[in-house]
């Protein structure tokens, strides 16, 4: 491949000058799968509780649950996440990105750093921002191998943001938390996530982002919880949302004529040059995909990732083993998140219907665009 | 004088070459063999005969183009911002 495809998370740097050497690298991590990318979720903790969090139900009062797998488990102790950090490098891991829960939280994190730190890890944090007081954003900043943090944004407003997180003041606290941040040298991009309650304020929330000067990204993808409640599918966007969506302030995701599809394989990093590591030692193929390949306290990162069946099975994939996704005509239109389609269908090699019609919609005004040259 | 290379840089191998990655300046350097071979021996400081002696162990190639090689490596190295900033004085 010319260029291995990679969740849009792992891509802070973005620097066109350097595109084509992280190209390579990436390919190559692809090509002869080495973990070059691994998110690794520090804990489940959060300080907010956001409606549609894929991590668990947060308005349920029970403990900290996670994946389906181990949901009594305690998670990884200090010791148990640096070890893993050096395996993770034996391995070839370059790109670490830290996230939860909200990672902020995590007691250990300056320590998590520091070790990233001294085995040339390149690291950056996902986190909602609201935690990033004075002291710690100007930590942050003394960290050379910080690539970044993604801070996640729902609203143009306060009222429509913190209605989502359902903790008054989170707004605020995010964007002061990002302008802090920004302000000693950290690279700062936003993610906006779409969904119901959102959906009109989307251009103002572009808007936003473009007035304060922050990269950002966008995305609508919602699912299934990994506590297996589903609660969080309601604030997906509806189809009328989603059209009205397209036809205007997201009109720009859509690549006019598609993209090329392979009929060898759908390209994907999972598994190859990418993977995550669950709070609890569960290591799956990507961070939105639940599905164990093994557990880091039970055996050796590298034995796990180069010898389990899941792995095995991930990689082996072509597209005849997708059996609605083959013959689909939305192909070069479709995020194909694996992570919708395993949290819908339980398989991985499954689909998720709120895809698949958000996929043919963009085909219908993908062509149409194309036909008319508008 | 000794010459480290910046211990918070991340890198990788990539065969021959290496990549080193400046989250600061928003670079990443691709580091041809020789360069690569540098960056690794500066994981410790040395001086430029230094390295010129410990590539002349490794390549058959004249001292003195050696020593000119290292320097402009090490010359790369410094524009770029990749060296430990708290360097060494010359030893007595």
């Amino acid at each position: 491949m010319d260029s291995a495809p990679r969740c849009q998370d792992d891509a802070v740097i973005a620097s066109p000058g350097d595109h084509a050497v992280v190209s390579r690298l990436q390919s190559m991590a692809y090509e002869r799968m080495i973990p070059l990318n691994v998110s690794l979720e520090l804990t489940l903790k959060c300080n907010i509780r956001c409606l549609h969090c894929y991590n668990f139900d947060r308005d349920t009062a029970g403990p900290v649950c996670g994946d389906a797998v181990s949901t009594s488990a305690p998670e990884l102790e200090l010791p148990e996440v640096l070890r893993v950090m050096d395996e993770l490098r034996a391995a070839g891991c370059l790109f670490l990105s830290l996230t939860g829960g909200e990672v902020l939280t995590y007691p250990h994190l300056f320590a998590v750093l520091d070790r990233a730190r001294e085995i040339n890890l390149a690291v950056q944090l996902l986190s909602n921002g609201t935690m990033l007081r004075p002291g710690v954003a100007a930590r942050l900043g003394g960290y050379r191998n910080l690539l970044g943090v993604s801070i996640s944004l729902y609203g143009a407003t306060a009222e429509v943001h913190d209605g989502i997180t359902q903790v008054r003041g989170s707004w605020r606290r995010t964007l002061d938390g990002a302008e802090r941040l920004r302000a000693q040298g950290v690279a700062v991009r936003l993610k906006l996530i779409v969904m119901r309650p959102n959906a009109h304020e989307v251009a103002a929330m572009r808007a936003l982002a473009d007035r304060r000067g922050f990269p950002y990204m966008l995305d609508l993808t919602i699912t299934s919880r990994h506590d297996g409640t589903d609660g969080s599918l309601a604030m997906r966007v509806d189809p009328e949302q989603l059209d009205a969506l397209y036809r205007g302030p997201l009109g720009d995701l859509i690549p006019s004529g598609g993209r090329p599809v392979s009929e060898a394989a759908f390209p994907c990093n999972c598994a190859r040059g990418n993977c995550a590591i669950s709070s609890r030692g569960e290591v799956y193929p990507c961070v939105s995909v639940p599905w164990s390949a093994g557990n880091v306290r039970k055996q050796p990162f590298i034995d796990i990732w180069r010898g389990s069946p899941v792995f095995e099975r991930i990689r082996g994939l072509r597209i005849a083993d997708y059996p609605s996704c083959a013959p689909c005509p939305d192909k070069g239109y479709c995020s194909r998140d694996r992570g919708a389609a395993y949290n819908a269908s339980g398989s991985y090699t499954g689909i998720d219907p709120f895809v698949c019609s958000a996929a043919g919609l963009a085909r219908k005004i993908g062509e149409a665009r194309a036909t008319t040259g508008r | 004088m000794t010459f480290k290379r910046d211990p918070g840089l991340p890198y990788q191998k990539l065969d021959e070459e290496t990549i080193v990655v400046d989250p600061r300046s928003r670079e990443v350097h691709l580091l041809n063999e020789t360069a690569a071979r540098v960056w690794e021996l500066l994981a410790s400081p040395r001086s430029l005969d230094e390295l010129a002696a410990a590539l002349g162990e490794e390549y058959d190639a004249p001292q003195s183009e050696l020593r000119a090689g290292v320097d402009e490596v090490i010359g790369g190295f410094r524009d770029k911002g990749l060296l430990d900033p708290g360097g060494q004085p010359v030893r007595g």
